[in-house]
């Protein structure tokens, strides 16, 4: 059996410049990504943080491996919460793409160890996140979706 | 483990469920959407459904499998344009709508019974570039400009 991939396309009406610096910058990311945010100086070799609002203390953490504006981004890819810091890091690769008036946007994620739960938490996360991205660079306003919000309250709460 | 070939993509759309059912089957908006294309059927079980490319061609035909608007749509679907696409047969089409608060999730399953398919690989090329350009038709008002017409190169 192969080892899991994630693979992702989206097509955005926008610069692959802002598209760069949407993946890259705290303020933008927080428009997006539900409240979350990433956190680099993005030189190779620099930590990477994906603070996360709803894990305190509980940041997804990674290096950068590539960084070239505005065409490729990569870091590594290390959740600390919900049973999956025993996992090592996964790797994420984006790779922007210049197509007349709009950008082709393609995410890989691998590196998983087999039957990964990292695997199965970023196939539902990416498609929710590219989606938010998407709306937030075509209609300056992200989406978050009930279940994303219903998770985090779990999370947050007293049970816990 | 299913190792046949299949395209599963997910997209969430800040539109009501209603809407986007009516975009994806509706010619006013697929022609925007969809490389000019609409599409004809009575959308019952077991009617014919088919895709028609702006100069006359059927791009793809199959039949109604399940249809409960607007949250499950199955049908079959044959490429009819291109001949070795065409000898693959009939693979399977599902749409699934989820209204969640003011989106839509959208989750698409492209799947063939064969262990190998150019068709399925074809659809996954396609799929990411249709479903983004409804995704901005709907929240925006337009589509993707590369997405309104059959490409020239497309024979």
């Amino acid at each position: 059996m192969s080892r899991p991939k994630f693979v992702y396309v989206i097509y955005i009406a926008s610069t692959p410049d802002k598209v760069f610096r949407a993946l890259t910058s705290t303020e933008m990311s927080k428009q997006y990504w539900s409240d979350n945010y990433v956190e680099s100086d993005w030189k190779v070799g620099s930590p990477f943080a994906l603070k996360l609002a709803r894990h305190e203390k509980q940041d997804i953490t990674g290096e950068v491996l590539e960084c070239d504006p505005p065409r490729r981004l990569a870091y590594t890819f290390h959740p600390h919460h919900g049973g999956m810091e025993a996992e090592g890091a996964s790797r994420v690769v984006f790779e922007i793409e210049s197509l007349g008036d709009q950008v082709k946007l393609t995410v890989t994620h691998d590196g998983f160890q087999e039957g990964s739960k990292v695997f199965e938490a970023i196939s539902q996360g990416w498609p929710h996140v590219l989606s938010s991205l998407k709306s937030y660079l075509e209609s300056g306003k992200g989406i978050t979706a009930p279940w994303y919000r219903d998770d985090a309250k779990q999370v947050a709460g007293p049970a816990r | 483990m299913n190792d046949k070939p299949q395209f599963v993509y997910v997209i969430y759309i800040r539109a009501t469920a209603e809407k986007l059912w009516r975009a994806l089957i509706d010619p006013e908006f697929t022609r925007q959407y969809w490389a000019g294309t609409w599409q004809e059927s009575d959308w019952k079980v077991g009617a014919p459904w088919r895709i028609m490319i702006p100069d006359g061609r059927i791009a793809d035909a199959g039949e109604i499998v399940e249809i409960e608007p607007p949250r499950r749509l199955v049908l079959t679907w044959r490429n009819e344009f291109r001949p070795e696409l065409r000898k693959e047969g009939y693979s399977r089409l599902t749409y699934q709508l989820e209204q969640q608060g003011d989106m839509v999730k959208l989750s698409l399953t492209h799947e063939i019974d064969r262990p190998e398919s150019n068709l399925i690989e074809a659809v996954a090329q396609g799929w990411p570039a249709i479903l983004s350009s409804l995704k901005s038709l709907l929240e925006t008002g337009e589509s993707l400009e590369a997405t309104r017409r059959w490409p020239e190169n497309m024979k």
